[in-house]
């Protein structure tokens, strides 16, 4: 249930609503708005009655909220959520460029590809230092040292940086160094790290799991928030169909539809969401077109010397080309990059 | 395999290579491009040798086509293929925009929708006559009588119309009133038809089976064009997959992959690809933007009293706005839409 005050609401008024939730132990959520204040209820098992609430003073209206996920949906919270990635605004009409290779490999490269893609545009460097790799025998990441790497990519470019963290016990230290923690397709419905996420002082990415419906999506999101942390964004990277001319299905679907059922901040990930490197500018100038705030793209100073992911990635002089087309889409839909 | 000529080849070079791919028992496909002129060949090639080719007068190559699709894919014809829908061109710079109602319900309802989406910038009328409904107990379409109803939208607006052919007893009788034929996502692997469409004059619209993979929706293309139609144009309507909050999951990722593997127009339909009202408009830019050549929307003038697909049909100002919206995504890429 949502209670949605009055403008001219007390705070005294606000507490009283607070407390009256806690003492039917419930709990209570503020929601924050420009437009007003509002309390979302999360905890009792049946459905509530407004009258427990409308009586009150300053209170405007008790909503019910008809979705299973609460505090993410659009009838608790009206307005888009801006979520703050070290001062860098993701969510709002400005379109957040994430660039970077799939793994962090060494000092220069990921040097190299932190000052090419701060170059053509980008405003937050990509890198993973630990990967969920299909096969055990494959590069697993330099884990830690990974971390310091991107952190001195940040510290020379400027750069935000975001990076996968897979399990609750790197949880922390990957925290420590990334401006926002990935949370990858494999570990969507991991739910102990989710609730770990609640408690994290970092922006989320919370990626598609690759048979995830968007309810699904949604519910793991709110794992996340309603364990206390409110910075969650939804990143889409394709689906698993029995299509197998690309790696995975890019459902641009998700990309209107999300954004209606929530406030969260929507980005996309062409790279895995084809998996073929020609076709990634297309398919993120279409991100662009259907309503992305953001984009995430695999980019190595040498795709075919790149540890994992190089079929997908694009060189720098590529991605230059993908941002001067994306600029171009994000211009028509009024959104500046 | 295929043959391409050097450009000053002549036309009795030209005739060589004919004869001699029927000596050997295949099927040669002229295709004519602006750059040059080739000629497919059909049939078990497994034993010929290309260079029996390449040394014939006039030819500048002989290859092996390494995709199961030949006459579609764009190593044998490299150019786009655009095709003339009595005088309006799919497949060119041009974006086409293909609008109208689910089903043709009578008179007053097809032409109010036609004059509406022609205002609004549409070039082809969309409308079925022929309904393939999940359900038999459900409305099943007004058959010829629908026809002569587009035929007479046609006629008042100029608008060229599309309309779906369900079965080979009837490709004659819609041939007869269509402007392009539409197969549905459920024929696309109805080979009977596919066959049968290759022996018509009018231009095809294949749409894309809900479980089709993108070599299996080339292969039905392939049929059509084997058969002795070379205008086809593909459509993506979305495919099957788990996600039920939408009611196909449209596969935008088919729109460059389909563009590199085949020269053939493709056709983007938002309106089933997510078959929810509100969401068409976002999903027609994506398309777009992806590098569709086409899109083809369901308008209605009263979606909430329409007897088929009236929760994805957008009623008429709504369209109004898309084609604004479509202008300028299309506009940006330097693509006019007619």
């Amino acid at each position: 249930m949502l209670v949605v005050m009055k403008p001219s609401a007390t705070e005294a008024q606000v507490d009283a609503v607070v407390e009256k939730i806690r003492s039917l132990g419930l709990l209570p959520h503020a929601i924050p708005g420009a437009q007003r204040t509002a309390i979302g209820i999360t905890g009792n098992k049946g459905g509530l009655e407004p009258s427990l609430f409308e009586g009150m003073p300053g209170v405007r209206e008790a909503i019910r909220v008809s979705q299973p996920f609460k505090l993410v949906s659009r009838e608790m919270k009206e307005e888009d959520t801006v979520v703050d990635v070290a001062g860098l605004a993701l969510g709002g009409s400005r379109i957040v460029v994430m660039a970077g290779p799939c793994s962090v490999e060494s000092r220069e490269q990921i040097l190299e590809a932190a000052r090419e893609v701060k170059a053509a545009g980008a405003t937050m460097l990509r890198g993973g230092a630990y990967k969920p790799r299909t096969s055990p025998y494959e590069f697993q990441g330099m884990a830690e040292e990974g971390l310091k790497l991107l952190a001195l990519a940040r510290e020379e470019t400027g750069l935000r940086v975001v990076t996968e963290a897979m399990d609750v016990e790197n949880l922390a230290m990957v925290a420590d160094y990334a401006d926002m923690v990935q949370i990858g397709a494999r570990n969507m419905q991991n739910f102990s790290l989710l609730k770990q996420l609640g408690k994290i002082a970092r922006p989320v990415l919370l990626k598609r799991g690759a048979s995830a419906t968007i309810r699904e999506w949604l519910m793991a999101a709110e794992y996340v928030v309603a364990h206390g942390n409110p910075r969650v964004a939804l990143c889409e990277r394709g689906i698993r169909t029995f299509e197998n001319a690309t790696r995975n299905t890019l459902d641009l679907n998700a990309v209107p539809v999300l954004k209606s059922l929530t406030h969260l901040p929507v980005v996309v990930d062409p790279s895995h969401g084809i998996g073929i490197r020609a076709h990634v500018p297309a398919m993120a100038r279409a991100a662009v077109g259907a309503g992305a705030d953001g984009l995430i793209i695999e980019v190595h100073p040498c795709p075919e010397k790149a540890l994992s992911d190089g079929q997908q990635s694009l060189t720098p002089g590529e991605f230059a080309g993908l941002m001067a087309q994306v600029k171009v889409i994000a211009g028509a839909v009024g959104r500046p990059v | 395999m295929f043959i391409a000529m050097k450009p000053h080849a002549t036309q009795a070079d030209f005739d060589a290579v004919i004869e001699k791919v029927r000596s050997l028992g295949l099927t040669p496909h002229p295709i004519s491009g602006t750059e040059r002129r080739v000629v497919a060949v059909v049939g078990n090639t497994g034993a010929v040798d290309p260079d029996d080719f390449a040394m014939l007068t006039g030819v500048a190559e002989a290859l092996r086509v390494s995709q199961p699709f030949k006459l579609v894919s764009r190593e044998v014809k490299e150019e786009d293929t655009v095709i003339d829908v009595d005088g309006v061109q799919v497949g060119g710079r041009a974006i086409t925009v293909m609008a109208g109602p689910c089903s043709v319900e009578s008179r007053e309802q097809i032409l109010e929708t036609a004059r509406a989406v022609k205002a609004a910038g549409a070039r082809i009328l969309r409308g079925g006559a022929w309904k393939p409904r999940t359900s038999p107990y459900e409305f099943q379409g007004l058959r010829e009588e629908g026809l002569k109803l587009l035929a007479l939208a046609r006629e008042e607006t100029g608008l060229k119309v599309i309309t779906e052919v369900m079965s080979t007893d009837t490709v004659d009788l819609v041939a007869e009133y269509a402007d392009i034929l539409q197969v549905g996502a459920r024929n696309m692997q109805n080979y009977a038809l596919l066959e049968r469409l290759g022996k018509v004059k009018k231009p095809v619209m294949l749409k894309r089976g809900l479980s089709g993979t993108i070599k299996e929706w080339l292969m039905a293309a392939e049929y059509i064009v084997a058969k002795g139609n070379p205008n086809v144009m593909l459509c993506e309507r979305g495919i099957r997959t788990f996600e039920t909050a939408t009611r196909n999951t449209l596969d935008i990722n088919a729109i460059p992959v389909v563009k590199s593997l085949s020269h053939l127009p493709v056709i983007v339909d938002p309106s089933h690809g997510i078959g929810i009202r509100k969401h068409v408009a976002a999903i027609a830019r994506a398309g777009i933007a992806a590098g569709a050549d086409g899109i083809m929307i369901e308008v209605h003038p009263k979606p909430e009293k329409a007897l088929s697909d009236g929760h994805q049909s957008l009623a008429i100002p709504e369209f109004a706005e898309l084609m604004r919206e479509v202008r300028v995504i299309a506009l940006a890429i330097e693509r006019p839409v007619t």
